[in-house]
């Protein structure tokens, strides 16, 4: 028999039994959705990893101390100056951090702030909305100057950043003078994110906030992407040759690139982890047409052995049967996809990143095709495999 | 005699032994027949006699344990499993008692199917399927399904199946068993009819009376032929 009559033939039979084929088709829709989803989402995913880093320069080095609290032999301001001596290092600046209480008006909170050199800004690829950024002035003079992240500024004002500009903010119980807020940056990879913070000349930190406590971290930018691993090696020799008591091995070196690939492999695998739960959703959903199927080849063991005397061969009876597994799957695979696609915007407004893609509706139409073929198999063989007299005897 | 006419069925020493677990069933125990061209021949028996197992064998559902089975000329065990099914597609007609009509298809549908497995194509199996139901006085039931025909006209609608392909054997089992008596004498009087026109017909039954209408009639008892008229 012809393809396209088998088709129609099992079309008809689905169409006699549309209650039962929905029923068998849900599982399948729940898994292409899933699977459509989960790509979505993966791609969605990987975007917002690729934009967020976007703004970091993946030529940063941070060097920092291995653990919290007071290290023997801190970081110095001199470290920064020998590694930015170096060719592989365009440049490398001292990072001072610390926490406590902010107070502005009648608003306070806890938070941080860097003690920084003004070059920290365009290595971090701040913007500035409103005022101006430190300078080398508020640096040489200790000046009590900040500069403050935008989420920090909504924060304080209660929803009206500009109204701190010039105005003096209260950390840790110092008079500092806000002299301007930066653009909002998203997480851009820091701890806290720089949106939330407050940005202190360098030395005023080390004078009026930390103190001998101080326990910085250095920031260094290597001369290009492909000098990453020359600078740390540099770093590392340097470390090693001015921290005599403990060497390199008491500091932690970081490169912004290799952190921009653990966050890609996070994604990933975050995907993955999904996308296993969309197969196992689907291997239930096949054993469930396969379950139907059998039921299928039973109620139908007497029309099949009517088939057989008329002259269907044992591959014409298979081929039905897997057809009609597979034009069950591919139902319920392309409502799963419609129903997935409905889904995307539900999950943007729960601020899911979603991004729906063409391959996402094919990965997930041959999951449930393969599932339809794979778990309809066995039933179609059953039914291929009857022995005509005994199909035609069934009642 | 005419000497012309070409031999349908030659069959020999047919054998059919069933093992059921300890003991073997002797159910076909040494049966010959041979059918000739435009024969109408009844094979009648009570049931039990093997007369079912007879006619799968004859109508090559089922392999005779030994013996020698010539169908139309071709040697029918030494067919294969798709070879067997070409067999029955082209060269038997299946007449069920119970009709065997696929449900969910029209009638149309139904005689179309051995047509379209003998690889004919739709709109052709079509225009055969459609003359042989006008035939058989079903014109104005073709988009029906078995379920809205009355018994008579669904045996009907399983006769014209069963003659669309032109087979050169009709075999039908029981086709009065589920009529009233009406049905089963215009069942019968179409099958004379297509015994007229050149068809060999063998009707499997218990009833004596279809039987008697038959130009000829075998019995069948404990699986052995006693022939008498």
């Amino acid at each position: 028999m012809k393809l396209k009559q088998l088709l129609k033939i099992v079309l008809i039979n689905i169409y006699h039994n549309k209650m039962r084929t929905f029923l068998t088709t849900l599982g399948v829709i729940v898994g292409t959705a899933t699977i459509f989803l989960v790509v979505a989402i993966g791609q969605g995913g990987e975007a917002q990893v690729n934009e967020q880093y976007s703004r970091l320069n993946v030529g940063t080095i941070m060097v920092m101390p291995a653990q919290r609290g007071r290290v023997l032999d801190p970081l110095t301001k001199e470290d920064a100056e020998l590694f930015q001596a170096s060719q592989n290092i365009k440049m490398a600046f001292p990072i001072l951090n610390g926490s406590g209480s902010m107070k502005y008006s009648n608003y306070s909170s806890n938070g941080t702030y860097y003690g920084i050199l003004p070059a920290y800004l365009e290595a971090n690829n701040l913007t500035i909305n409103q005022g101006r950024f430190l300078d080398d002035t508020d640096e040489s003079k200790r000046e009590r100057v900040a500069v403050i992240g935008a989420g920090l500024a909504e924060l304080l004002t209660d929803g009206n950043p500009t109204e701190i500009l010039d105005k003096t903010l209260d950390l840790n119980r110092r008079k500092f003078v806000v002299v301007g807020i930066l653009n909002r940056m998203g997480d851009s990879g820091s701890p806290q994110g720089f949106d939330d913070t407050a940005f202190i000349p360098y030395s005023a930190a080390e004078r009026y906030l930390l103190g001998t406590r101080a326990n910085p971290t250095i920031n260094a930018i290597a001369a290009g992407v492909d000098t990453v691993q020359a600078a740390i090696q540099d770093i590392t020799t340097i470390l090693n040759g001015n921290h005599l008591r403990g060497g390199s091995e008491q500091f932690r070196i970081l490169d912004a690139g290799s952190r921009l690939v653990a966050a890609q492999e996070t994604a990933r695998t975050m995907s993955l982890l999904l996308l296993s739960v969309a197969v196992v959703v689907l291997i239930v959903s096949g054993i469930g047409i396969m379950n139907v199927m059998f039921v299928t080849v039973k109620e139908r063991t007497k029309e099949i052995g009517t088939l057989k005397a008329i002259g269907a061969k044992k591959r014409e009876i298979l081929g039905q049967f897997l057809i009609e597994a597979v034009v069950i799957s591919l139902v319920g695979g392309i409502l799963g996809v419609i129903i997935g696609v409905c889904m995307v915007p539900l999950l943007t407004y729960f601020e899911i990143l979603a991004i729906p893609s063409l391959s996402g509706v094919l990965i997930g139409l041959f999951f449930s095709v393969t599932t339809g073929l794979f778990f309809g198999f066995y039933p179609a063989w059953q039914a291929a495999d009857l022995n005509p007299i005994d199909a035609l005897r069934y009642e | 005699m005419d000497n012309n006419l070409r031999c349908i069925i030659d069959a020999k020493n047919i054998v059919k032994i069933y093992e059921t677990g300890y003991e073997e069933l002797k159910v076909l125990d040494d049966i010959n027949i041979k059918v000739m061209e435009n024969d109408l021949t009844a094979i009648l028996g009570p049931s039990g006699s093997g007369k079912s197992t007879l006619m799968n064998v004859l109508g090559c559902l089922d392999l005779p344990t030994s013996g020698q089975y010539f169908l139309d000329g071709v040697d029918v065990l030494k067919a294969k499993e798709d070879q067997l099914a070409e067999i029955r597609n082209k060269k038997i007609g299946f007449v069920f008692q119970k009709f065997n009509l696929l449900p969910r298809l029209s009638a149309l549908q139904n005689v179309m199917l051995p047509l379209l497995y003998r690889g004919i194509d739709e709109a052709e199996a079509r225009e055969i399927a459609k003359e042989k139901l006008n035939l058989l006085g079903l014109g104005d039931r073709l988009t029906h399904r078995p379920n809205e025909l009355s018994g008579g006209q669904q045996q009907r609608v399983s006769i014209a199946r069963a003659i669309v392909g032109n087979p050169p054997l009709l075999l039908a089992d029981e086709p009065t068993g589920n009529l009233d008596s009406k049905s089963s004498m215009d069942a019968i009087e179409i099958f004379k009819e297509l015994n007229k026109e050149g068809n060999t017909i063998i009707i499997i039954t218990h009833d004596t009376e279809v039987a008697e209408q038959m130009k000829k009639v075998v019995f069948i008892r404990d699986g052995q032929f006693f022939e008498n008229n």
